[in-house]
């Protein structure tokens, strides 16, 4: 991206304040590996704060830089120069696969030596930094017998956060629903045994999901698409970075304006009016554990029959009621535990509730 | 559930709706698709719509349409001007040779006009109002409407009410969809393509209307396989989020034009909306108005709302 695109965009956006009209804001820097182009990240962002300062805008102390980076150029000086000047409204995640042999299967330099070594030496500096900073891991079917082992490593890293999910796309096989349900189970009790949840979270496991869902009171999207600006390099406009051409298979991208001349509100009409019950088959709607079963618009549009946002994929299905089962058997046995520890209310009084988090 | 199949019997045959007339070429449907097409429709118990290019169609066809009950949809411009007398619709392309025409009672004209044509010509509606009983105006550009011409909108319909309320004073009771359609409702009455309307156009395959098929979109089926509507429930009144909310019961809710502006089919735009409030705020008056003449339809009431896009009330 051209600074004078991300230029032309942060004058859109701050310009029209009827049409963002949330109280914060959260400025999301994607690549490939954003840190590479942390110069010019830091122009934009400079950029960004002198004009919400010079409009007054209401945006001005109340936003944040927010990255997802594979951590090699962490420790650059380039990069703390810029965590430096911005640390108060800066939340930076560190992506790890897990265990080295895990991590160095994917990802790898150029000349084929894994990563890992050189992520994990600036794991410490990071969590000095942001201690409260999760990790995002991403499971796929080639990840599944890894599950366990590599939550463990992570927390055993210091990473008290990890959040985690399964891929969205049509990767399962028959099975596989079984080896993730045998993985959480696993890591429950490792979870569990080891008193790691004092001070650990692993977003497998929440309190609430696995319920049936009202079709009038709890009707509302997941998916944040529509409700966020995505901006390519060239100044297009997306619901969400997955209706980008470069993230679809087959799909035409869908594009919703650009920095010049602004949003077509009414392509953003179809994503503000979807609900969850209008997009999903009937066996989602009946569904006996359907709270917490995610989907994620950009896949459904990919994966639909015709070019539509309005119906919900549903290939995680399995893996969401084997992740149910996990769950249901980590709190039972979390909160016997407590129970006959005679903790459960000191629990429930020092330990917010998980919810699950919307996209 | 499907009840009517449009049969357009050429590529040019006449649009009677929002899209373009596809090009003045000699594809005509094909005698044995269109025996096959009848064939269907009986069997599936739905009626037939046939829409008439200009040119005179080949005589072997006459007997082959006449085989099954059905509408006549022709335009203005039709050579063969038996047909035109014996159409149930006719279709007149902007408003040149209205003022001219010979209207037949009991028989729908449709105008189909973009806005400034619409707004240019106001005073034509006048001289034909008494002349006709069903007139549809179609405009073809509504996509294009902007706050001034939503104003020009109202004034329009605004300055229609006392003429309209005229004929219904002298008896005659003039079927005008912009005004007095949605008088006579009491539930949403849309186009409904892709749901109870289907098309089969010259190339033998199935399409959600002709629209459909003049801008190339994929087929919905054909002859030999029958049907296959994919994601067929987003057609329904019941798969549109922002339409189910809403009592502008005329509105054509065209899910042609709603995938052109919003990419999807049960998606209106903006200007859809706003355009069909308009014409549902002035019936209100229009039925107000016709009632200082004595009691007319006592069971329809149009409540009066303060919104002119249902999707403001979705967004709160
Ligand atoms: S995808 Fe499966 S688990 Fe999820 S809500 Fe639908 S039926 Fe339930
Ligand atoms: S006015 Fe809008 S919401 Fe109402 S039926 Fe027409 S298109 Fe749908």
């Amino acid at each position: 991206m051209s600074f004078d695109i991300a230029k032309q965009s942060i004058d859109y956006i701050l310009s029209n304040p009827e049409l963002f009209n949330e109280p914060s804001v959260e400025f999301d820097f994607i690549g490939g590996e954003p840190l590479m182009e942390v110069k010019l990240i830091d122009r934009i962002c400079d950029y960004l704060k002198s004009q919400m300062y010079k409009r007054n805008h209401k945006w001005f102390n109340s936003y944040r830089f927010c990255f997802a980076t594979n951590g090699l150029l962490y420790s650059s000086k380039d990069v703390q120069e810029f965590i430096n000047k911005n640390h108060t409204h800066l939340s930076i995640e560190i992506t790890i696969d897990g265990t080295k042999a895990k991590h160095d299967l994917n990802r790898i330099y150029k000349d084929g030596r894994g990563s890992y070594e050189d992520v994990v030496k600036n794991i410490p500096l990071w969590l000095e930094q942001f201690p409260d900073c999760g990790t995002k891991v991403t499971i796929s079917h080639a990840d599944l017998p890894y599950v366990c082992e590599s939550v463990m490593h992570l927390f055993s890293l210091g990473i008290k956060v990890v959040n985690i999910n399964v891929v969205f796309e049509d990767v399962w096989v028959d099975g596989d629903d079984k080896i993730f349900e045998t993985q959480l189970l696993n890591l429950a009790d490792k979870i569990i045994d080891n008193n790691l949840y004092e001070n650990c979270v692993c977003s497998f496991f929440v309190e609430n999901i696995g319920k049936p869902m009202d079709q009038i009171l709890d009707n509302g999207n997941w998916c944040g698409s529509g409700k966020m600006l995505s901006i390519d390099a060239a100044g297009n406009f997306y619901p969400c970075t997955r209706f980008a051409q470069y993230s679809l298979r087959e799909k035409k991208c869908v594009i919703i304006g650009n920095c010049v001349d602004g949003i077509d509100s009414n392509k953003l009409r179809p994503f503000l009016t979807l609900d969850r019950t209008t997009q999903s088959p009937q066996k989602c709607i009946d569904c006996e554990v359907a709270s917490g079963c995610a989907w994620c618009q950009g896949e459904n549009y990919d994966a639909a029959d015709t070019d539509t946002i309005y119906q919900r994929s549903t290939a995680i299905c399995k893996m969401h009621k084997a992740r149910v089962r996990a769950n249901n058997y980590y709190w039972n046995k979390l909160f016997r535990k407590l129970e006959l520890e005679g903790r459960r209310e000191e629990y429930n009084a020092t330990h917010k509730k998980q919810t699950e988090k919307p996209c | 559930m499907l009840k009517y199949l449009i049969i357009p019997l050429a590529n040019d045959a006449v649009s009677f709706c929002h899209y373009e007339r596809g090009n003045a070429s000699d594809r005509l449907i094909d005698i044995d698709m269109l025996k096959k097409a009848i064939f269907w429709a009986m069997t599936e118990n739905v009626n037939v719509q046939f829409v008439y290019p200009d040119k005179e169609m080949p005589s072997e066809y006459k007997p082959v349409i006449d085989t099954i009950d059905h509408a006549k949809i022709v335009s203005s411009h039709c050579e063969d001007k038996v047909l035109t007398d014996e159409a149930d619709i006719v279709v007149f392309d902007g408003w040149n040779d209205l003022d001219a025409f010979k209207c037949q009672s009991g028989k729908s004209y449709v105008v189909r006009t973009d806005k400034s044509g619409l707004f240019d010509n106001a005073d034509v509606f006048k001289s034909l109002f008494p002349k006709l009983d069903r007139l549809v105006v179609v405009i073809t550009d509504i996509d294009k409407f902007q706050e001034s011409d939503f104003q020009k909108y109202e004034a329009l319909l605004n300055a229609m009410i006392p003429i309209i309320k005229e004929e219904y004073g002298k008896g005659h009771s003039l079927h005008f969809n912009l005004l007095t359609d949605r008088m006579f409702l009491d539930k949403m009455n849309n186009c409904n393509a892709g749901d109870e309307t289907i098309t089969l156009a010259p190339d033998g395959k199935f399409y959600i209307c002709p629209a459909f098929y003049l801008d190339g979109s994929k087929a919905v089926g054909d002859m030999e396989t029958g049907l296959d509507i994919k994601n067929r429930q987003l057609y329904r009144l019941d798969h549109a989020p922002i339409c189910r909310k809403c009592d502008a019961w005329q509105c054509r809710r065209c899910v042609w034009l709603n995938r052109k502006t919003t990419l999807e089919v049960n998606t209106p735009s903006h200007e859809q909306c706003v355009v069909a409030h308009i014409e549902r705020n002035a019936s209100r008056r229009l039925l107000e108005e016709i009632r200082t003449l004595g009691e007319f339809l006592p069971e329809n009431e149009i409540k009066e709302i303060d919104y002119l896009d249902p999707f403001e009330i979705i967004k709160q």
